[in-house]
């Protein structure tokens, strides 16, 4: 279960400092695959990486009672001084893997398919090479919950299809909170969704009812505007 | 699933994976790294030793003690600080991709290269002792309790000011191109290449300020039996130093662990 309780978010700029997220409470339970739905600059990635905890919020908290993944084909992430091999065995060992740092990194090389470059410093690699070995590391780990934003739309064909089928087969096992556009994944991959609308956040149990929402607010707006 | 773990298992794992990645990276970093960690503070010595017998002309005792165990004790106990504060300055940025896994803090990486940087100059120093011994160099300590403390109080100070100023100059990039500017000369007024009584008598009052030339002083009485120190040398003066930027800097680092993390 990952509980949200009262977070507030903003980012100060020039022009005031609106909140992007603004007093949003959910309990997300475990094993439910989740789809956060909104506009751009609803605060969708913003509330994925106060989830992972590479953000934090202004007020409010966040409790964890279940191992959580950084959000899933990050940009960041790498040193691009290091190896690929040496990026693995950084994050492998950050999480306290032990004797499991072989199986890690073995399958790690074997997802990425990037041969040699596995051994060049990550950055010689391409764009497509760095999100091939994220995806790969991220499953690697046996998460409870796995945080992706946009993810499965990395790779050329070939790679993504096999990304879709690991994903698929993680998401049996474990929980999914997933930020994406594209509407045939979220149903797809999801059982309930998260609407964000102008700082607040709406729980549907059924990813099918957000999806709906997230038109009839957009339809609204286009209406306004002619 | 992950088994939980307790802070601190995670911060221990972070470390251990933080020193693998730094040591990996000093030792490789290019061709031949261990040998020029070797000979730099070898060539550094050499070359001040050159400087120094041309000044002091036939002049080859400082304080009682001859000026080359002198200088070797001094410029040690100088880069143990100054390359603490150094590597610290760079240390948060250096690492900024790999914050995004949440165990990682700003403040992990500088304490590894602190470590590594105290670890990495006091097996240098104690290679130098020994071959001191060989040759028959008096470089043995004759207190060596009270040096090890000392060592340990430097490196603290060092620690401290690298604690500090890696936040500082991470929110102001600026302070640590002068720190950077200003570390240099500093090797002048710490009494490391000239004794502070060789200064004018107006400005040695303020330059017993400075927290290293306790450290650099002491350091030399606790090594040399018959070594005259400057008056006013204070371990407990270094301590309050060493301890004070070590409180300054965790709180620093605690205060704006937000900031540094973003961007």
């Amino acid at each position: 279960m990952i509980s949200i309780r009262n977070i507030y978010k903003r980012y100060h700029n020039h022009h005031g400092s609106d909140w992007v997220l603004k007093d949003i409470s959910i309990d997300i339970p475990t094993g439910v695959s989740v789809g956060l739905l909104g506009r751009n600059g609803a605060g969708k990635s913003t509330l994925l990486r106060i989830i992972g905890g590479m953000d934090t919020p202004d007020r409010g908290e966040i409790i964890r009672d279940c191992s959580v993944s950084w959000p899933i084909g990050i940009s960041g992430g790498f040193q691009g001084s290091m190896t690929g091999r040496q990026n693995v065995k950084f994050v492998a060992r950050v999480h306290g893997s032990g004797k499991d740092i072989d199986r890690i990194i073995n399958f790690v090389e074997e997802f990425a398919e990037i041969g040699k470059a596995f051994d060049e410093p990550v950055k010689t690699y391409s764009s497509g090479m760095r999100s091939r070995l994220s995806f790969g590391l991220s499953l690697a780990f046996d998460f409870d919950v796995f945080l992706s934003d946009e993810a499965t739309s990395v790779g050329d064909r070939a790679f993504k299809e096999k990304a879709t089928k690991a994903f698929k087969d993680r998401v049996g096992q474990a929980g999914l909170i997933i930020v994406s556009h594209a509407e045939a994944i979220l149903k797809d991959l999801c059982q309930a969704g998260i609407w964000l609308d102008e700082g607040k956040a709406y729980w549907f149990d059924d990813i099918n009812e957000a999806i709906s929402a997230y038109h009839e607010s957009t339809d609204k707006q286009t209406v306004k505007a002619k | 699933m992950l088994s939980p773990r307790t802070p601190w298992q995670v911060t221990r794992a972070v470390w251990h994976a933080l020193f693998m990645r730094e040591a990996l990276a000093r030792t490789t970093s290019n061709r031949m790294a261990w040998f020029w960690m070797l000979l730099e503070p070898i060539a550094l010595v050499a070359m001040m030793v050159g400087i120094r017998s041309v000044i002091s002309s036939g002049q080859h005792n400082i304080g009682g003690v001859h000026f080359i165990p002198w200088l070797i004790c001094g410029l040690f106990s100088f880069f143990l600080f100054r390359e603490n504060m150094i590597r610290s300055i760079g240390a948060v940025s250096a690492y900024k991709g790999l914050f995004s896994y949440r165990q990682v803090k700003p403040i992990d990486p500088v304490f590894i290269r602190c470590y590594l940087e105290g670890m990495l100059k006091s097996f240098i120093f104690m290679l130098f002792i020994i071959v001191g011994l060989l040759l028959e160099i008096d470089l043995f300590p004759a207190e060596p309790l009270e040096a090890l403390f000392v060592w340990l109080l430097l490196w603290m100070l060092g620690l401290g000011a690298g604690l500090t100023l890696s936040v500082l100059s991470d929110l102001v990039p600026e302070i640590g191109k002068i720190i950077n500017l200003t570390s240099m000369p500093l090797i002048l007024i710490s009494s490391v290449m000239i004794p502070l009584n060789y200064l004018p008598h107006q400005i040695q009052r303020y330059l017993i300020l400075n927290p290293i030339v306790h450290g650099v002083e002491s350091l030399r009485v606790c090594f040399f039996d018959s070594y005259r120190a400057i008056n006013g040398i204070s371990i407990v003066y270094l301590s309050i130093w060493a301890l004070g930027l070590v409180s300054l800097g965790l709180l620093l680092h605690l205060r704006f662990a937000v900031r540094l993390k973003a961007q």
